[in-house]
């Protein structure tokens, strides 16, 4: 039923001409002539320079991105934190006059894509009115792109709501609620944070946008709401996670292995994360979890949204929760009914043993007379480019995959050899690479800060570094390490040998 | 990605840590049908269009009284419907006849045939011919006529010895097919080990010519002075390299008949250790060795393998059957220097090689009584095996093998893993055969299974699976239920006999399948007995 309604909306939107849709929805329709500064947007133009994982002593060449920027209350602008990941530079630049301040960011989110701007002049923003939010966009919504033209001019392009669900954002951690519009869209210079507007609301930011097949995926504003809320405390946490997995229950074998009996509902949990909440509360594997808060899951995980309708229980969590909630789930344990309090916390991209982005941050590393010993890390994984899972190391990229079976102590890191730069130290090592350190002089790797103290105290005058792969050891003299460490550092072009924090 | 690591990692075992370029050879397959590819043939060219003062018109004798025709019928196995017979192809190949009336080919020509014809020059006949010896792990095999009439007036060939570098040989074969002989002449290039692409796990010394190789010279013989010097077996495909083609030399083959003669084939014997080049003067140092460049460094002892008892990781082998092992991993043998594997490459099954071993500084010997590596043989190619699994519920288990990995080219990176880390991290001393759903039969018994696709069996009731039998007897236990147990995370598939049993008729019917499981093939550590072929 609901189906065919919005299907009876879209109808009658296309035949309307395009300046009209919004009066169709009883609104007052917007003026002919459109300012942008009455539309909130100002450019953004950001030079970044991404640290170089391959060669953990440097940047790479800088680029230069332009953007728009939604300014909120506050005198803050909003935009995606990928504008501004590996930032040196932000500028804010007003549409109509070209004026530009320089910008701060205050506060961003990688994982959920978010990050807000603050111009160093104060006064920079006045004039332009704060975009407020509009958060009861459903399937069947129309809303408008907004972007600028090179003379300021406002570009305006509609799409059609066509799906609202859960989807991985670019961090790839977790599942955030996300907007998909069918939208013809053309890129601008500015396209790379594109505002999605409903009733001069701000309903969304631009996440991704395929050009052939016209769909572009948004950050909705529930999530931009969460995001915004979060910032106003003194430290910002992020989006909590329950930390465990799950699998549907539709076979009705394993259902009835699980001992679930009555109404066919609920996941399976098939992982608990140590440390994370959902351990904490003693969540196990097999526990089958029929409700969320208040919300009965069913054998898919979806629970039945007001707004949205069926969708994934993971949106209760992230979107509808904040970190120090408490968050009731029921679960049946071998067909009782429990129910566990989670104690919602955020997992930081450090608390992982192999962390899934290490954005803004330098690459840790270690030089030992030539040999380059890195952290493991996805960041370093991506240096291999879009295919990094099939092109970078398997092994590494198996145990990124798998941290959490390899290493469920956690609190840890991998040290790996990444690559030796040779040397007279390192003579026959040259072709050594990626290998994973378990010990150096005896002693227990499990972070780069281990290493560095582990070889200040050789073996009888020699390092004796051990591989989990083969060759399994290898050995530097301590006193020659020492002793070329400056004309390695000299002949590479190192500005310094070691990176520890 | 997943063959380039594998590669990698083979050449490092065998090479002593010299990772190699990956290296794209194939072996010329043997054409299908008889007729010859080329559309229009070209005018033949003069006789030795080579000139070669010092040469007489026909150095090596009329060798079509020695060559041979071979067509071969063959049965592809079917990887992802096992219970089908496979794909029948033909493909046309060389052979020579040498002492004792029996033919000399490469195995890779003989491999899953199921009917064989050999045919000689001048004679209008079609003879059936049997396998009598196949070697996979150095790509050779030898051919018994049972009509007495095919080897009157054959010459048998003899063989020679390594041909010198730049020196000219001659290759006879039946390129792309056709009815005539073919000659094409070369230098030698290079002599050096190399992958045997036929296996593609087994490196042994090979040599590089110049002449003109191409799919139907496979099994011919490479003449100098009258003599074999190699049997011509692999090369490039021609977008990779031309006029670089492979012949395998008489040092490999001399090995094969000595293993044959006391009637069945044995295979090449392993050390069944990685080791690595000492070239770093700080890590000889503190492994007590001297300035003498040497002594390799050994890593991982594979705990199946012949040395495991005897050898131990950080051990340095100083010496081989008294031959002193240079810190490059290099031997002295009859005057030539020559990778240390060559060395174990010359023993056969059952010899005993001496090491001498520096163990945390004190010199050791140790006699080593040599075999083959068993868990290496589901990393190479399977031949004249059928595929071994198990179907029950419509779900398809099947042992993890090369021949498994290339019919699906599973993206799985735990089953990747599982398969590049078989050997050397040990896998198979708790999953001898990595059994893995690689598939499932739809059906409403089922409909809820997809996603347990590629995942790899643990557990069944509680018993750890080690083999593709072990997996058939759990499924053949009476109980109310089977709980299996994957590895990693994941929930547990979870089957009701009752159902399966109910499904049996209906899915066999709807998939056209024969047999529900095929256990006959022994696993692969028994394997080399049930290739001998007599």
């Amino acid at each position: 039923m609901r189906a065919f309604r919005y299907h009876a909306a879209l109808v009658a939107a296309l035949l309307l001409p395009l300046g009209t849709i919004t009066a169709a929805k009883k609104e007052p329709g917007p003026a002919t002539v459109v300012k942008p500064k009455e539309f909130s947007l100002v450019r953004v133009n950001v030079t970044g320079q991404p640290y170089d994982y391959v060669r953990p002593w440097q940047k790479r060449a800088p680029f230069s991105k332009r953007a728009l920027g939604t300014v909120l209350s506050q005198g803050r602008v909003l935009v995606t934190a990928d504008l501004v990941a590996n930032q040196n530079y932000v500028e804010l630049e007003r549409a109509e006059s070209g004026e530009k301040s320089a910008a701060n960011v205050v506060v961003v989110d990688y994982e959920a894509n978010l990050a807000l701007l603050e111009p160093t002049e104060k006064k920079f923003l006045d004039g332009l009115t704060p975009l407020q939010l509009a958060l009861d966009t459903v399937v069947g919504d129309r809303l408008a792109a907004w972007q600028l033209e090179s003379t300021g001019a406002l570009v305006v392009t509609e799409g059609l709501v066509t799906t609202i669900q859960m989807t991985r954002y670019p961090a790839d951690l977790a599942q955030f609620l996300t907007y998909r519009i069918s939208i013809s869209m053309q890129y601008r210079d500015n396209s790379y944070t594109v505002p999605l507007v409903k009733n001069n609301k701000l309903a969304g930011l631009l996440l991704r946008f395929d050009s052939r097949t016209q769909v572009l995926d948004a950050i909705p504003a529930p999530i931009i709401a969460h995001f915004l809320k979060d910032a106003e405390t003194q430290h910002y946490r992020g989006f909590p996670s329950a930390g465990f997995g799950f699998f549907p229950t539709r076979d009705p074998q394993l259902r009835s292995f699980a001992g679930q009996t009555g109404k066919a509902a609920g996941v399976y949990v098939t992982s608990v994360e140590p440390n994370m909440p959902a351990a904490k509360a003693g969540m196990q594997v097999g526990d089958i979890v029929v409700a969320v808060g208040n919300n009965e899951i069913d054998q898919n995980g979806n629970y039945v949204d007001p707004l949205y309708g069926k969708i994934e229980f993971t949106n209760l969590i992230t979107a509808r929760a904040y970190p120090g909630d408490t968050m009731p789930i029921q679960i049946q344990r071998a067909g009782k009914p429990m129910q566990l309090n989670l104690a919602l916390d955020h997992r930081d991209a450090k608390d992982y043993v192999i962390p899934p982005y290490n954005i803004d941050q330098p690459p840790l590393y270690y030089v030992l007379g030539g040999m380059i010993f890195q952290e493991l890390s996805r960041q370093y994984l991506r240096e291999w480019g879009a295919n990094w899972q099939k092109d970078a190391p398997q092994r590494f990229v198996y145990k990124d995959r798998f941290q959490s079976e390899l290493y469920p102590e956690g609190n840890r890191r991998v040290i790996v050899l990444t690559q030796v730069l040779p040397a007279n130290a390192t003579i026959g090592y040259d072709d050594l690479a990626y290998l994973t350190v378990t010990k150096v002089n005896g002693k227990e790797i499990k972070s780069l800060a281990d290493l560095a103290e582990a070889v200040k105290q050789p073996l009888a005058g020699f390092i004796k570094i051990e591989t989990e792969e083969d060759p399994k050891q290898i050995e530097l003299e301590a006193a020659q390490v020492e002793s070329e460490a400056a004309a390695l550092q000299q002949n590479y072009g190192l500005p310094s040998l070691q990176r520890l924090e | 990605m997943r063959r380039v690591a594998f590669l990698l990692f083979t050449l490092l075992l065998l090479s002593g840590g010299q990772a190699r370029a990956q290296q794209k050879s194939v072996p010329p397959p043997a054409p299908a049908g008889e007729t010859p590819v080329l559309a229009t043939p070209t005018p033949a060219a003069p006789q030795n269009p080579v000139p070669a003062p010092a040469v007489a018109t026909r150095p090596n004798g009329k060798i079509q009284k020695s060559l041979v025709r071979i067509t071969a019928t063959e049965v592809e196995p079917d990887y992802k419907a096992p219970w089908n017979s496979g794909g029948i192809q033909r493909g046309v190949g060389a052979g020579f006849v040498i002492e004792g009336n029996r033919i000399m080919t490469n195995a890779h020509v003989v491999s899953n045939s199921r009917y064989l014809t050999v045919e000689r020059d001048g004679d209008p006949n079609k003879y059936p011919a049997t396998v009598l010896f196949v070697a996979h792990d150095c790509d050779l095999a030898l051919l018994k006529v049972a009509s007495p009439d095919f080897f009157k007036n054959m010459v048998p060939l003899s063989f020679g010895g390594i041909p010198e570098l730049e020196s000219v040989v001659s290759a006879y074969g039946y390129p792309l097919g056709g009815d005539r002989m073919s000659v094409t002449t070369g230098i030698v290039s290079r002599i050096d080990f190399q992958l045997y692409t036929h296996s593609s796990i087994d490196s042994h010394l090979t040599v590089q010519i110049s002449a003109q190789i191409n799919p139907g010279n496979s099994g011919g013989p490479v003449m100098q002075n009258a003599k074999v010097v190699g049997v011509a077996f692999q090369g490039y495909s021609g977008d990779v390299a031309q006029g670089v083609a492979y012949m395998i030399p008489t040092p490999v083959i001399h090995r094969f008949l000595e293993d044959i003669k006391d009637g069945h084939y044995d295979k090449y014997v392993d050390l069944g250790i990685v080791y690595t080049k000492l070239q770093n003067p700080a890590q000889r140092h503190f492994l007590g060795l001297k300035d003498d460049d040497l002594g390799v460094l050994v890593g991982t002892v594979i705990a199946a393998g012949p040395s495991a008892k005897a050898v131990q990781e950080g051990d340095v082998l100083l010496s081989i059957d008294d031959h002193p092992i240079a810190s490059d991993a290099t031997v002295e043998l009859e005057g030539e220097r020559v990778d240390m594997p060559e060395v174990v490459e010359r023993k056969f099954k059952g010899d005993v090689v001496k090491l001498e071993i520096l163990r945390d500084k004190k010199e050791v010997t140790v006699n080593i009584q040599l075999g083959s590596v068993w868990p290496y043989m589901y990393l190479a190619h399977g031949y004249d095996v059928r595929p071994r699994y198990v179907l029950y519920g419509g779900l398809l288990f099947q042992p993890l093998s090369l021949d498994l990995i290339d019919a699906y080219q599973p993206t799985d990176l735990r089953i990747r893993h599982y398969y590049d880390y078989f050997v050397n991290e040990q896998i198979y001393l708790e999953h001898p055969e990595v059994i893995i759903l690689t598939n499932i039969l739809p059906d409403p018994s089922n409909t809820y299974l997809g996603a347990y696709r590629t995942s790899i069996v643990d557990e069944i009731n509680g018993q750890k699976i080690r083999t593709l039998n072990d997996l058939a007897k759990a499924f053949s236990q009476k109980a109310d239920r089977f709980v299996v147990r994957m590895i990693g995370d994941g929930p547990p598939l979870v089957l009701d006999p009752k159902e399966v049993e109910s499904a049996r008729e209906r899915i066999k019917t709807r998939y056209n399948v024969v047999s529900e499981q095929n256990l006959d093939e022994a696993p692969a550590k028994r394997l080399p007995n049930d290739q001998d072929k007599g």
